[in-house]
């Protein structure tokens, strides 16, 4: 008995460092950052089956939400580097250094691929007395501490995108914080706040419906989607600096994880994010289709976190430098 | 005309008829297995459906909640474990039932009244979901700050004997609710630098250990005790009970689709809002309320299905989930290359009708498979002591690391387990701890974002209780509970024929 438990171990233990030419030989894990129902499961539960078909193989999806990202990190680094674990997740992890949330963000783990990323708008409740971004600026400014505007918690989309605004012009407002940007749309069109900086895909059906309206795009340029709203650009040129910016989707290994399989990884995410079908439902909520991997995703990734760090210890909410963790100035 | 196809399309296709029947039958046992949740399943099966046509996916995916609501209340039942938060209320009439050798008919009384619940919410549905999803969304924070005090004040009606000890288990639920990075300013709250602890202690794992652990832990004492037999005589219940208690069905059941409605709460708050309603209600029940009291069965079981209805009406007329199951759906409709929101009525209508008739058909479905095979469960409880204590015990650990796939929760469970066996011991009920969680988020988030909104003036916050007419409604309703329960009250205002 002991003897084949014993050639059972250095038969798996040899399976397991023989090469990785035949990768992948098992399922293989994808942890997703967010709960079910939320973006970030649903952009991953629907390219997981395109790369199902790429690698021939099960991804078993499993949502590990909680600590703003950083449990799901710290599962994900704790498991093997062997490319059967990946981590599906959003920007948040970026913030985790500066916050003070947590010492791993994304340069310490490998980008598999970037899927996509979205762009912030800001939103208005639809009898709000400004339609344009000038207006609610003039508006705010001659009525302080009168306007509510949402927020979903330091680092987060609405966080940054109001340091950026409060970058270029001080506004005195009320915030109210929201678990998320759906109870603060929701919240929105109930008439509890007033403005709520989100990401177009999250509010394009509510506003082609005409139950809130946008009042900027937070990009350069205009959106095809919704061609009527202008760039925030237009209203503070100031604005340019940062932009585009946006919350984004990725999926991630382990440090460490052998060349082959992350080749294999990557050209399996590669051609799954092609897939029309994906396309076009990424599309139609708005979100930019990335499909980058290897050093063009790095250099995305840094220009990230260097733009959101600052923002926000310049803004003042931040726990720690950026300096601290050599994250250079934009 | 085409309302009437579309809401027969399901009834009509054997492929859609039969995934939503197999949809039902694997909800109620999903449902049934603590931390096994219907959000999860749902999820799953996302990714499972991903290739097929979205009617089918559909419709397996909709058996499966409502199967997996109604599911929660077998366990609570028969081995005192909710399946779901929202079958705790279950737990506090239906177990005992279960102990008296009644588990047959407290099963199948609680089938038949979670069907009229499911009944009362697709109807509701079908009927005004636009004006209720607007009156829904015009919940503001300060009225979602009452509606948590309402619900804290339950604790009045879990508490059993002494009041005193209702209310300190109660507070100790909202303490144990605190625990986590503080949703407004995510500032660490008790949770001593351990990440683990960001997110708070998982309500569900405080439940299983309350309910399920103790129980078990508790039944150590009586190993020697004859093993009570199962009367399953009687499976259907009677016509005439459930006449008698039909008027309570449809009451909670009104509770369950409005609070289902909601956004920001659900089924769970729901179902212990009905019980509290059955026991203020209820003059002359026929056993007390905790000891088996059939209304205390009723009219959560009514509730939680009729918030099925209730969480559908945001979703499909506004793309606003109303519970977490709802927001999992919407995220399968974008999938399927469906845009939910406000325009989905617009752009997709027969989606509105073919969902209601769906729900119809499942509710049909829970009712057949319901009945069925009772009377093999309900040999469970007759299992000798030293098989069924281990089996809650293996129940409730895989229950407790289902939930999140983290050994955290079972750690919890166990501990919770341990602290509800002496809680028993010394008289404390179980039931406002698990309140006291559930509520504390909704009532802390709101209280604060209800007084952000008011620039942190107590004063204008006071006079805007009284600017609609909903925030004035619940404020008076909260004044009166309160008043009623004052010696003033009871000794000198109190009508005479309301004495005895």
């Amino acid at each position: 008995m002991k003897k084949t438990t014993i050639a059972l171990l250095a038969a798996f233990s040899l399976s397991s460092t023989a090469s990785f030419a035949d990768y992948p030989s098992k399922d293989i894990q994808g942890v997703i950052m967010w709960g079910a129902g939320g973006s970030t499961d649903t952009v991953m539960r629907s390219i997981a089956p395109h790369v199902e078909k790429e690698l021939g193989t099960d991804l078993i999806l499993t949502n590990k939400s909680g600590g703003v990202g950083a449990i799901s990190m710290k599962y994900v680094n704790k498991k093997k580097a062997d490319g059967y674990t990946l981590l599906m997740g959003a920007e948040n992890p970026q913030m985790h250094k500066v916050l003070g949330l947590s010492n791993i963000d994304y340069s310490d783990m490998t980008p598999i691929s970037l899927l996509a990323r979205g762009t912030p708008m800001i939103m208005a409740r639809n009898d709000a007395p400004y339609n344009t971004m000038q207006e609610f600026i003039d508006y705010a400014k001659a009525n302080p501490n009168k306007v509510k505007i949402g927020s979903t918690g330091k680092g987060g989309l609405t966080s940054i995108v109001l340091a950026m605004l409060a970058s270029q012009v001080k506004l005195d407002y009320i915030s109210i914080p929201y678990k998320g940007d759906g109870p603060a749309l929701t919240a929105l069109q109930g008439g509890a706040i007033d403005v709520m900086p989100a990401v177009l895909g999250a509010a394009i059906e509510q506003i082609k419906a005409g139950r809130m309206k946008a009042l900027s795009m937070v990009d350069v340029e205009r959106n095809a989607l919704l061609p009527d709203v202008a760039p925030i650009t237009d209203t503070l040129p100031g604005m340019k600096s940062y932009l585009p910016w946006g919350p984004f989707f990725g999926v991630f290994v382990k440090k460490g994880t052998p060349d082959e399989a992350i080749e294999k990884l990557q050209s399996a995410f590669q051609k799954a994010a092609t897939n029309p079908e994906f396309v076009s439902l990424m599309q139609n909520r708005g979100y930019t289709i990335m499909n980058t991997s290897g050093e063009a995703a790095s250099t995305f990734l840094e220009a990230y976190r260097s733009t959101s760090s600052w923002l926000v210890h310049d803004a003042g909410f931040s726990k720690f430098s950026p300096e601290k963790f050599d994250i250079r100035k934009p | 005309m085409d309302a009437l196809n579309f809401f027969a399309m399901s009834w009509l296709s054997p492929e859609l008829l039969g995934l939503t029947a197999l949809g039902t039958f694997l909800g109620i046992y999903v449902g049934a297995i603590p931390g096994l949740s219907v959000t999860m399943a749902v999820s799953i099966l996302i990714s499972f459906t991903f290739s097929w046509d979205v009617n089918n996916a559909l419709c397996l995916m909709v058996g499966v909640y409502m199967g997996g609501v109604y599911g929660g209340s077998r366990t609570a039942i028969l081995l005192n474990i909710p399946g779901a938060p929202s079958a705790i209320a279950t737990a506090l009439d239906g177990y005992p039932l279960a102990k008296k050798g009644l588990a047959g008919e407290a099963i199948g009384l609680s089938t038949v009244m979670s069907v009229v619940g499911g009944f009362v919410g697709i109807i509701v549905l079908a009927l005004a979901a636009p004006t209720i999803s607007e009156f829904a969304i015009t919940f503001q924070p300060r009225d979602y700050m009452m509606l948590g005090i309402l619900g804290i004040m339950l604790v009045g009606s879990l508490s059993g004997n002494s009041l005193a000890k209702g209310i300190f288990a109660g507070a100790f639920g909202l303490l144990i609710g605190t625990v986590g990075l503080d949703p407004m300013t995510a500032e660490e709250r008790f949770t001593f630098g351990i990440i683990e602890l960001w997110d708070g202690i998982n309500p569900v794992a405080v439940m299983i250990g309350l309910f399920g652990i103790s129980e078990a832990l508790h039944q150590l004492h009586h190993m020697d005790k004859a093993i009570i037999k199962q009367k399953i005589a009687r499976i259907i219940p009677k016509g005439s009970d459930v006449k008698k208690y039909l008027p309570l069905s449809l009451q909670t059941s009104f509770i369950g689709v409005i609070v289902g409605a909601l956004p920001g709460t659900g089924g769970d708050i729901a179902a212990l809002m009905a019980y509290d309603h059955a026991k203020r209600v209820t003059k002359d029940p026929e056993v007390p309320f905790g000891d088996g009291a059939k209304e205390g069965l009723i009219a959560p079981e009514s509730a939680n299905n009729a918030a099925v209805g209730g969480a559908y009406i945001p979703m499909l007329t506004l793309g606003i989930p109303g519970d977490a199951v709802t927001a999992v759906f919407i995220g399968a409709l974008f999938i399927h290359g469906l845009n939910p929101g406000p325009l989905l009525m617009v752009e997709q209508p027969h989606m509105f009708w073919f969902t209601v008739g769906n729900l119809t058909l499942a509710n049909i479905f829970v009712l057949i498979f319901g009945l069925t095979g009772i009377r093999l469960f309900s040999k469970i409880v007759e299992c000798p002591k030293g098989v069924l204590i281990p089996l809650i015990f293996l129940l409730s650990i895989v229950g407790a690391y289902a939930i999140n796939n983290a050994l955290t929760d079972i750690w919890w469970m166990l501990a919770f387990g341990g602290l509800g066996y002496f809680m028993r011991l010394y008289g404390f009920p179980v039931g406002p701890v698990i309140l006291g969680v559930i509520l504390s988020s909704l009532t802390d988030e709101n209280w604060r974002r209800a007084i952000l909104t008011e620039r942190n003036s107590m004063a204008d916050l006071f006079l805007n209780l009284f600017s609609s007419p909903l925030s004035t409604l619940l404020f008076v309703t909260i004044v009166l509970i309160l008043f009623t329960q004052t010696p003033i009250w009871t000794t000198w205002l109190k009508p005479k024929w309301t004495k005895k």
